[in-house]
């Protein structure tokens, strides 16, 4: 994708356009101006907009967009008319929106440095607001003439905290416990409570996976699994957790190997990537092209609410964003890889390996007395000399690294009758990728039918000597092939015929052995034209060769169990000696960036040296800058305290995240072409707060839990409603649908089912077909394994889960700052008739009859507070038992589970 | 200036109170589109966001301007057809037969490096009054010439299945992003209110290669997305479960709708709440039509015949009557007033590379003996039946594939590799040219030369066709004024009827 943003249709308007609208405007004004034109704001003044951050009444440019016209004016203008396009055209026509202009750092208000400003004060004899965000909204809504929303009980109160700190409901003790308590500060106890469960870091560490587009797939048509990925998820629900400073949080995840946490650059790599490899050079450059924007994209839209992917073709249409700076900043990660990295060996798997290393050690000593002693010829010690001969017990490739899904081994010549190989071992670092276990496939051109003991899993199976082997079905032929379970950097092939030294027969002894990214596109990586001629007189095995065979049966015996011993702790020693994975990059030196003329990366320009962006104190680099302290520097330059962005963009998402929509509706926009923040003294008051604070986002979420704003009723009042339908003054809490994760463990979690078990590798929500492609089929029945919080469900791009993915659940391919909030049939279909929801509701009833009997009406109550943490009105308890008495309780429980209030935010 | 959110509600509360089922939406919107300015020129065009009633998010919306077709079926063959064995006639090809192909002798390509021009194994044949050339691949297919509107210049901008079907789907290689069908029914919603507004129909064998991102709502509300089920697949989730007696199935939907009406009352107005208690509604009438729909037990066997959905008892008439089935459900939809079916040939579940889709570069000619011959006389049959039905007055059929092949075999192999650099869609029905070919390769096929139409353009092409201006149907999404057909795209007015 070249992501020109070039013609945005930001556009200037018509003047065709306003003259018509204008004369229409005329006509429509006069025919019913009162039902459309707003009392509170009878003219529309860009400037107001701007500073309420309210879409202006009237817009022309975007009539869609205007207040007015999609909100105020609609139901009005259905009576009367044509009337209203008119208003739209005339307000914006006395309005000529200005040329666009590139704003600079000084007219821009996001890029200006934070200033506090002062806490509004009440007039004199009033009680001065105990929380400034109070201060700041009330004084916003006096100046439309409106009042806040009077407080919401305590019940609602604590299942809105429940839901948008914990992503659940509470318990009906939490419930009691909180209603019944009487200290002054209670809920702001019930905050601190809220804020340090465990369960806090798992809800809003879903908010951040969806700012910067984790998935734990590769996403495009292979869409392969990322087996270490989920740590990522781990490191952001405990940062949460762990209130770690947000400018911690930041660097860590730009540059955390460098700071002691190697797991949190899973940020970088978290993307998708297309894994299908070409010779063609341009694809694999776009492809690589498209890596690099989408690290550079995530960061200027997660980070900085700057939309840098735009500058990819061009200098940025309407935000000072060079082209060239596009490339400085690609520079910043230009030594960047997909793939999984080792991550420090804990220290009790270091201690069993030191101790494993030990036993080792004896055995082999105590074996020592058995070992056939080498042969070595002088010609292998001569300078450029050919490599030794083939071996019968192992023989070891070098390679130059070759990044490889596929490795064929085809035989030639062997030293008689059909080819054996006891294990073909490929290792990409210090893991054999070869090994089934890792998930590679293996296929041969045959294999010599009859023999259980020589099929061809045994090729690729661990395990050594003739017992475990393949034999091809061809004389003096045939090949093996595997495939791994994704590409490989692989450096090193060990193969022999019989790795334990009995057989001697068998053996290639002319061999090529080829890789390659995708099938078919072979390259050859070794081969026996290096080595000396075999000739089975002089063979030297490279490792120990043991005999028992020459000495007393006694002797022979302790030997044999001494190797046998040494067999089995060498490979506990493997197993163990494995390293922990994280998904979190691999870096590698980068040679010089250079601009690529219209974003085509065959069109390289002047070479860019990487630096930050201009628009605040930037930071340039030598061209050759070591690759870590690029993006550590790039770290500290967006977690600098001053910087104008990283703060307000921050705030702005947690408040979001509260109320539903930022101060600033664009979240992930700062820039000119984004909206303006709705209380740009809140933002910036805020913002200034969080940094002299030390980035403390459980603080921050303090403060605005503990606000009487945030703790208005939700229930929508006259006249605010007519000003200010959308609610962006705040005049009311926002009501909100849950998101799907929500649902989910809200579901679990009232039915009793939910397993709490945290962190760890995910579960599944699809039963997945691996093979070159993966498929992935949504999973319908549900056990145990699938009931822990969504967040930790394997997270696959393009697929989503058979029931919530309708709910705006986003798929992790593309960064998602804010979700769409639909409403479907299919959402109604899925929650009504699905498995997991019938299996929840009746779950469910099983609780409710255990904890009240076989009487409806208690029943029903016990329903009530178990799903909506209130009682039934008479009303509502009449209904419910009439349908328990005829239907049972599992069909209120079902309706209770798709009940509104059940899945909306009170 | 300010822009709205991608998450604020689709219309303002105030509206669904005062329009009840917001007409007023409907209505204004109308006026907007008639009172739009001239197209005369690109650049500056204020987008025209449809306004979408959350209580009907599919009812029908106007266009920006007078449609052509109110209906689109997408015939997308997964895989890469090769145009050089199928539509794209080339004597050259057949002359030069096992020489490289000049100025491109070291070309590496997808997988590698080239053979020698190849001609195709299936002989080309002049057809219909038009005489044109057709190979004897697709011999039903081929009968209707005259119907079939060629665009032979084709040109995409990778070579890779995954991005190439993103490409088609969605006017983007990367994934994520919203597909045609999901612009489409956002933009215009559908005429029926009690079937989805855009069916996806998976090919008998399995999910196309890029699975679901070919009709994904990526940013687009989730509303908008491609509900997923074929002849032989039903919606999921749909039928009432197996476990709950219809009675009680009934009395317990009434009591949830009781519920949610009392609960509403506590919030008068409140759009968001009155929209889920609307979509139930619609998920009941569902309930009853789509079974309907769905069951083809009342095609006549004239009609099973005509689709080719009559056979049996080999791999390839199993295959072809369960292709021909789907097809046949694309039909019905169509006649119910669906907006948007898109109708898959080719899978990559269950078997990958040539097996189970067009991706021929082993053994093309032995891939598409099936191949051919499962695509042909279903398809045939369904234009046959939407024309003689009258349903192509209205509808548009678009029949594409990611890209097309390479007229050299691949080296060593007996089959040809990817190539995104000219290839051949077809298009019939509403607003297009019948018995016309758009556009050329060069002599051999490798790349398109005269009339070039980028996946931009035919996007373009195909929401001009049903009343909407590409550049003004928008979307905003993390910081940008989205499009399907991003920057660019310009509507193929050479092929307009």
């Amino acid at each position: 994708m070249t992501a020109d943003c070039a013609r945005r249709y930001r556009g200037e308007k018509s003047p065709a356009a306003t003259t018509f609208l204008a004369q229409h405007a005329i006509a429509a004004a006069a025919a019913s101006p009162a039902r459309w034109i707003d009392a509170e704001r009878p003219t529309v003044q860009r400037g107001t907009c701007r500073r309420t951050g309210m879409a202006p009444a009237l817009d022309l440019m975007h009539p869609m967009r205007s207040r007015s016209l999609a909100t105020v004016t609609f139901g009005a203008l259905l009576r009367t008319g044509a009337a209203c396009l008119g208003l739209a055209a005339a307000a914006a026509a006395q309005s000529p929106p200005p040329a666009p202009a590139i704003p600079s750092p000084t007219t821009h208000w996001a890029f200006r440095p934070v200033q506090r400003p002062p806490v509004p004060t009440t007039a004199p004899g009033t009680t001065p607001f105990a929380n400034a965000i109070d201060a700041f909204v009330a004084t916003r809504l006096a100046h439309d003439h409106l009042q806040p929303s009077q407080q919401a009980d305590r019940v609602t109160l604590i299942r809105r905290l429940w839901l948008v700190v914990l992503g659940m409901p509470p318990t009906p003790d939490d419930v009691d416990a909180f209603v019944a308590d009487a200290a002054p500060l209670a809920f702001e106890r019930l905050v601190d409570r809220a804020l340090a469960d465990p369960r806090y870091g798992e809800r809003w560490a879903r908010h951040w996976l969806d700012v910067v587009r984790f998935a734990e797939t590769n996403g495009f048509e292979t869409n392969r699994e990322r087996p270490a990925a989920w740590r990522f998820r781990d490191y952001v629900i405990t940062a949460f957790n762990d209130d770690l400073p947000y400018d911690r949080f930041v660097k860590e995840q730009l540059a955390g190997d460098a700071l002691g946490n190697d797991i949190a650059t899973g940020f970088l790599v978290g993307g998708p990537v297309d894994i299908v490899g070409s010779p063609d050079p341009v694809l694999t450059a776009q492809q690589r092209a498209d890596e690099l924007d989408d690290m550079v994209s995530t960061t200027g839209t997660a980070f900085l609410g700057l939309t840098i992917g735009c500058a990819r073709c061009h200098t940025h249409k309407f935000d000072p964003i060079a082209h060239r700076e596009y490339y400085a900043m690609a520079a910043m990660f230009a030594g960047v890889k997909h793939g999984e990295r080792a991550l420090p060996m804990p220290a009790a798997q270091v201690l069993e390996l030191t101790e494993l290393d030990a036993r080792i050690q004896t055995l082999e000593q105590q074996l020592a007395p058995f070992v056939v002693a080498p042969v070595v010829t002088a010609a292998a010690n001569a300078p450029g000399a050919l490599r030794p001969p083939v071996d019968f017990a192992r023989n070891e490739e070098r390679l130059a690294p070759v990044d490889a899904r596929f490795v064929r081994f085809t035989v030639l010549a062997t030293s008689g009758a059909e080819p054996c190989l006891d294990e073909l071992e490929v290792w990409a670092g210090d893991r054999n990728v070869a090994l089934a276990e890792n998930g590679a496939k293996a296929t041969a051109s045959s294999t010599l039918p009859g023999y259980a003991i020589h099929q061809i899993a045994h090729v690729h199976d661990g395990r050594v000597g003739n017992e475990h082997s393949w034999i091809a079905n061809e004389v003096g032929g045939g090949w093996v092939q595997l495939e791994f379970a994704k590409a490989e950097r692989i450096d090193r092939i060990v193969w022999g015929r019989d790795r334990l030294g009995r057989c001697r027969d068998r053996l290639p002894t002319s061999y090529r052995i080829e890789a390659a990214i995708e099938s078919g596109a072979w390259q050859l990586v070794a081969s026996s034209e290096d080595r000396q001629p075999f000739a089975d007189a002089i063979q030297a095995p490279p490792g120990p060769v043991y005999r028992f065979d020459d000495v007393p049966p006694a002797a022979a015996a302790q030997g044999r169990q001494w190797l046998a011993e040494l067999q089995q702790v060498q490979q506990q020693h493997k197993a163990k000696a494995e390293p922990p994975m994280a998904y979190a990059g691999t870096f590698v030196e980068p040679g010089p960036t250079f601009r690529m003329h219209r974003g085509d990366p065959m069109q390289p320009r002047e070479a860019v040296a990487p630096a930050t962006l201009e628009l605040f104190a930037p930071i340039t680099l030598p061209p050759d800058a070591p690759e870590r302290q690029r993006r550590l520097r790039l770290a500290e330059w967006i977690a600098s305290a001053d910087h104008p962005l990283t703060a307000r963009v921050l705030v702005n998402r947690v408040w979001q995240h509260h109320f539903g929509t930022g101060l600033v509706s664009t979240p992930s926009d700062f820039g000119k072409n984004g909206a303006r923040p709705s209380h740009p003294d809140l933002l910036d008051w805020l913002a200034s707060e969080f940094t002299a604070g030390g980035f403390r986002i459980k603080a921050l979420q303090r403060q605005i839990l503990t606000s009487a704003t945030w703790r208005q009723a939700s229930a929508p009042r006259e006249p605010a409603l007519a000003v200010d339908a959308d609610d962006r003054l705040l005049w009311r809490f926002p009501p909100r649908r849950l998101e799907a994760e929500a649902i989910r463990d809200s579901m679990l979690a009232v039915s009793g089912a939910l397993d709490p078990s945290r962190g760890g590798p995910g579960f599944s929500l699809f039963d997945v077909d691996r093979e070159n492609v993966y498929h992935y089929h949504q999973k319908e029945d549900f056990g145990p394994a699938e009931a822990r919080r969504m967040v930790y469900a394997l997270k696959v791009r393009m697929e989503q889960d058979a029931v919530f993915g309708a709910f705006d659940c986003p798929d992790g391919s593309l960064v998602m700052p804010a979700r769409s909030v639909s409403t479907t049939p299919l959402q109604a279909l899925n929650l009504w008739n699905s498995r997991f929801v019938l299996q929840q509701s009746s779950r469910l009833a099983d609780r409710v009859r255990a904890a009240a009997g076989l009487d409806a009406e208690t029943q029903v109550r016990a329903a009530w507070r178990f799903v909506l943490q209130r009682l039934p009105t008479s009303d509502e308890a009449a209904d419910a038992a009439a349908l328990v008495a005829t239907c049972g309780p599992p069909a209120l429980c079902r309706a209770l589970l798709n009940a509104n209030e059940f899945l909306f935010l009170p | 200036m300010t822009t709205p959110p991608a998450h604020e509600p689709l219309l303002d509360r105030r509206q669904f109170l005062d329009s009840g089922i917001g007409l007023g939406a409907i209505a204004l919107h109308h006026l907007l589109s008639r009172q739009d300015p001239q197209p005369a020129s690109i650049a500056g065009k204020p987008p025209l966001r449809p306004a979408i009633d959350p209580g009907r998010p599919y009812a029908p919306r106007p266009p920006h301007f007078a449609p052509r077709a109110k209906n689109v079926v997408v015939i997308f063959c997964s895989g890469a057809v090769s145009h050089l064995d199928t539509f794209d006639y080339k004597p050259e090809l057949i002359r030069r037969h096992g020489q490289p192909l000049p100025g491109n002798e070291k070309l590496i390509t997808f997988q590698g490096e080239q053979g020698a021009l190849t001609q195709s194994p299936w002989p080309f044949r002049p057809r219909g009054q038009s005489g044109k050339m057709i190979s004897e691949l697709l011999p039903h297919l081929a009968t209707l010439a005259d119907e079939l509107c060629f665009v032979h210049s084709m040109q995409g901008k990778t070579n890779t299945h995954g991005p190439g079907e993103n490409f088609l789907s969605t006017g983007q290689t990367l994934d994520g992003f919203p597909s045609l069908g999901a612009w489409v029914t956002y933009a215009l919603g559908s005429a029926d209110q009690s079937l989805p507004a855009y069916v996806a129909i998976p090919d008998p064998r399995g999910k196309p290669q890029n699975s679901v991102n070919n009709w994904a709502p990526g940013f687009l509300p989730a509303t908008f997305q491609g509900t997923e089920f074929s002849a032989n697949q039903p919606i999921r989730n749909l039928a009432r479960p197996v476990d709950v007696a219809a009675d009680t199935d009934a009395d317990t939907r009434a009591f949830l709708q009781r519920l949610n009406q009392r609960h509403a009352q506590r919030f008068p107005g409140d759009t968001e709440l009155a929209a889920r208690i609307a979509s139930h509604e619609l998920a009941a009438r569902m309930q009853l039509t789509v079974p309907a729909v769905a069951d083809l037990g009342s095609e006549p066997a004239h009609i099973l015949e005509l689709y080719g959905a009559d056979g049996g008892g080999s791999p390839m008439l199993d295959l072809r009557t369960a292709y021909a089935r789907n097809c046949i459900l694309a039909r019905r939809l169509v006649e119910q007033g669906v907006r948007f079916v898109q109708l898959f040939n080719g899978a990559y579940q269950t078997g990958g590379e040539g097996v189970s889709n067009w991706d021929g570069h082993k053994d093309l000619q032995a891939q598409y003996s099936l191949h051919g011959p499962v695509l042909d006389k279903p398809t045939a049959g369904l234009l046959i039946d939407l024309q003689q039905r009258g349903l192509l007055e209205d509808t548009l059929v678009v029949w594409c594939t990611e890209f097309g092949r390479m007229p050299t075999f691949q080296k060593g192999a007996l089959g040809r590799d990817h190539n995104q650099n000219g290839f051949t869609c077809w298009l019939a029905g509403a607003g297009v040219r019948r018995g016309c070919s758009y556009g050329a390769t060069d002599e051999f096929g490798y790349q398109a030369v005269e009339n070039v139409v980028t996946v931009h353009d035919l996007h373009a092409t195909i929401l001009h066709l049903l009343g909407l201006d590409h550049e003004r149907l928008t979307h905003y999404h993390n910081g940008l004024e989205r499009r399907l057909t991003d920057v660019a795209g310009r509507v193929v007015r050479g092929i307009l009827a």
